[in-house]
């Protein structure tokens, strides 16, 4: 896919860049907010990947504007100011994920590919993976036909894996998305939920459906 | 130094003084006016009521006896010794008796006040200025009559009256000038000690403090509230110091042992298997500052209380999924979590800082607990209405004596230094407490068959049921 990297640390986006590439994106790389705008304004492109201090224009300003001009490409924000307010603040302007710094080039790529496939799914009733399937009205969970007994924490953990299937998702993004918590827990929570949830979904079926992505996290496939 | 004369003048309290002076002038101006007016003036229209009552007997003595009669008693009381002066005359003003010569001035057709200046010799023979005011007018039949009263005797005790008005308002102004200028002198002074105090803790002297004197007025409030500045920013100076060193030597091991490695990658000769290994150790240990860096920079934040948002939040609900959260992966690692959480806890606070909060209690009991202990959340709504939040273990524990300490920030007692952590995990706590005018105290926590884990309270004040 196509996407805009809007960065003006030349070494950083060189970095972002050769990462990007490297996953089977296109990448245009503008080095301040004004041309960072109009070439997206330009538009062609699938994701912007909009660092949040700009020289000329900031990055919350820049969503703002685009989501006024009816712009709506996903746009994640980059930033080293990653508290609460930062955060609602970028996501209010528009931007549809946060994402702060550091972080690693995997928690990127996976966010960016996300961004793209969540873009225009409209509100469903059923997810179906494989031969899992979820009914979201009914708060039903089946496999191979056989009915499943989820918590409802687990419920939504599967949701979210659901609706990212055949993608990678972080540990980042599961406390993000599923828990909305905003801190990283030290120990191997996540892990152990998702493990538990694999038990229930996999143990007792031939193929498995939730597999890990070493170093990266969880992808959920049929 | 003493306070010039210049820098006393611009003063506000000399302002003020030259004010006040400038009132009591006023003040002692229009009291002169009046007073002048209530004595000295009545004086006079007292004088001249008894000139008119004399010119009225002299107007009856001539209507029952005639020119003959009044020019008789004319004479006779003009020849008296006392205050009045007559004069009579014909109708085409030709005097005939009295202590004039000439008429001082001609009437009028009806009866008028008049004021004359006139000279007199004295009993020594010297000549006299005096002044007199009276009664001037024609008798029935034309012969002109004066009666006046000499106006010596008013005049002196006016005078006098006016010299002892002057004298206290000169005495007045100048004291009130000189009230204002001791006033301005002890304001001055005062202000003096206070910028000579400030000017020398910017020097560097943090333990500098305001001199109070014990009168309790304004300037002790002032001085009070300005040590008080000073202790807090003490305090803070401390504080950071302390920091400081300690963020100066944790930062420095881990990104000493970080060039260490690259260096040693470097130096070797090229073999994948190693050059990887030592990459992914200095990724490592990027890693750790880089999230010791984010401790650092959140704590200051928590600390700092600039401008978060209150609102609304169910401490029960975050409680119990916090609870939720951990519970596997205790189970997992062989504790045990339990909760026993009231509901209906409701607080004035940030979501994000109060879950993070409990989440680092949790975690530092879970990490300080051996294989098969015991960690207990418990929340429950004090008598005294404000929430209490306990995370107890029954771990190692901390030393009653150590308890205070492992708040400080980057503090680690020395037996968990090889464990995980920044050591920030407790300070950002105890600093989200405070943020929400809270505590965070440490005590005993489970019995673990004899010695006591640790237990952290963390007490908040609660949002009134509504």
């Amino acid at each position: 896919m196509r996407v805009l990297l809007v960065e003006d640390d030349a070494d950083m986006a060189q970095t972002l860049k050769s990462s990007l590439t490297a996953d089977d994106h296109e990448v245009d790389v503008a080095n301040d907010g004004e041309t960072g705008e109009n070439m997206a304004l330009a538009g062609g492109y699938d994701v912007i990947v909009l660092d949040r201090m700009l020289p000329k224009k900031q990055g919350v300003a820049i969503v703002r504007d685009l989501r006024g001009q009816g712009v709506s490409t996903p746009v994640l924000i980059l930033s080293a100011l990653h508290d609460e307010d930062h955060r609602v603040e970028g996501l209010n302007a528009g931007a549809n994920d946060y994402l702060g710094k550091p972080f690693s080039t995997r928690e990127l790529l996976a966010r960016v590919r996300s961004l793209w496939h969540g873009r225009d799914r409209g509100p469903q009733t059923q997810l179906k993976v494989g031969d899992l399937e979820m009914d979201l009205l009914a708060r039903t969970v089946r496999r191979d036909g056989k009915k499943l007994d989820l918590q409802p924490r687990e419920f939504r953990l599967l949701e979210y894996l659901m609706r990212h299937s055949g993608q990678t998702v972080t540990r980042k993004m599961l406390l993000e998305n599923v828990w909305d918590y905003h801190f990283d827990p030290q120990t191997n929570v996540i892990d152990v939920h998702i493990s538990r949830l694999r038990s229930k979904i996999d143990r007792d079926f031939g193929q498995t459906l939730l597999h890990t992505v070493r170093g990266s996290g969880y992808r959920l496939e049929g | 130094m003493r306070p010039r004369l210049d820098s006393l003048l611009r003063t506000t309290t000399f302002r003020l003084a030259l004010v006040q002076a400038g009132v009591v002038l006023s003040f002692v101006v229009l009291m002169l006016v009046y007073v002048y007016f209530a004595t000295a003036g009545a004086l006079i229209r007292d004088s001249d009521e008894l000139a008119n009552q004399e010119y009225a007997t002299l107007e009856r003595a001539y209507a029952e006896g005639g020119m003959r009669r009044l020019n008789q008693e004319v004479v006779e009381r003009s020849a008296r010794q006392g205050p009045f002066l007559y004069v009579l005359a014909e109708s085409d003003g030709t005097v005939v008796t009295g202590d004039f010569q000439q008429l001082p001035a001609t009437p009028g057709e009806t009866p008028e006040r008049i004021s004359i200046n006139f000279e007199q010799v004295d009993a020594d023979g010297q000549p006299v200025r005096g002044r007199a005011s009276g009664r001037i007018g024609r008798l029935l039949g034309g012969p002109i009559l004066m009666v006046a009263r000499d106006l010596a005797d008013s005049e002196v005790l006016a005078a006098r009256i006016t010299r002892v008005l002057l004298t206290v308002a000169i005495v007045g102004v100048i004291l009130s000038v000189i009230s204002g200028l001791l006033a301005a002198n002890q304001a001055a002074r005062l202000a003096e000690g206070l910028s000579n105090t400030a000017r020398e803790v910017m020097a560097g002297d943090l333990t500098r403090r305001a001199p109070v004197r014990g009168a309790g007025d304004e300037f002790d409030a002032l001085a009070e509230a300005m040590n008080a500045m000073l202790d807090r920013l003490e305090q803070l100076m401390q504080t950071t110091r302390t920091a400081g060193d300690a963020i100066a030597h944790d930062l420095r091991s881990p990104l000493t042992r970080f060039r260490q490695k690259l260096e040693v990658a470097l130096e070797a000769p090229p073999d994948s298997v190693a050059d990887r290994e030592a990459l992914r150790k200095a990724l490592d240990e990027a890693d750790r500052l880089l999230d010791m860096f984010a401790a650092v920079l959140r704590l200051a934040r928590v600390e700092a209380a600039s401008n978060w948002k209150f609102e609304r939040v169910d401490a029960s609900a975050i409680l119990q999924e916090l609870y939720e959260f951990y519970e596997p992966a205790a189970e997992e690692q062989g504790r045990k979590l339990t909760a026993s959480i009231q509901d209906g806890l409701v607080l004035k606070g940030d979501h994000g800082l109060f879950t993070q909060a409990v989440s680092n209690l949790i975690e530092n009991a879970l990490k300080y607990t051996t294989e098969g202990g015991n960690v207990e959340v418990r929340a429950v709504r004090r008598p005294d209405g404000r929430i209490e939040i306990d995370v107890l273990d029954d771990g190692p524990g901390v030393p009653p004596a150590e308890r205070d300490r492992v708040l400080e920030r980057f503090v680690r007692l020395e037996s968990h230094r090889s464990s995980p952590g920044v050591g920030l995990g407790l300070s950002l706590v105890a600093a989200v407490a405070r943020l929400h005018r809270g505590g965070l105290h440490l005590r005993d926590g489970l019995d673990n068959g004899g010695h006591k884990g640790l237990g952290a309270a963390l007490v908040l004040p609660a949002l009134a049921a509504r």
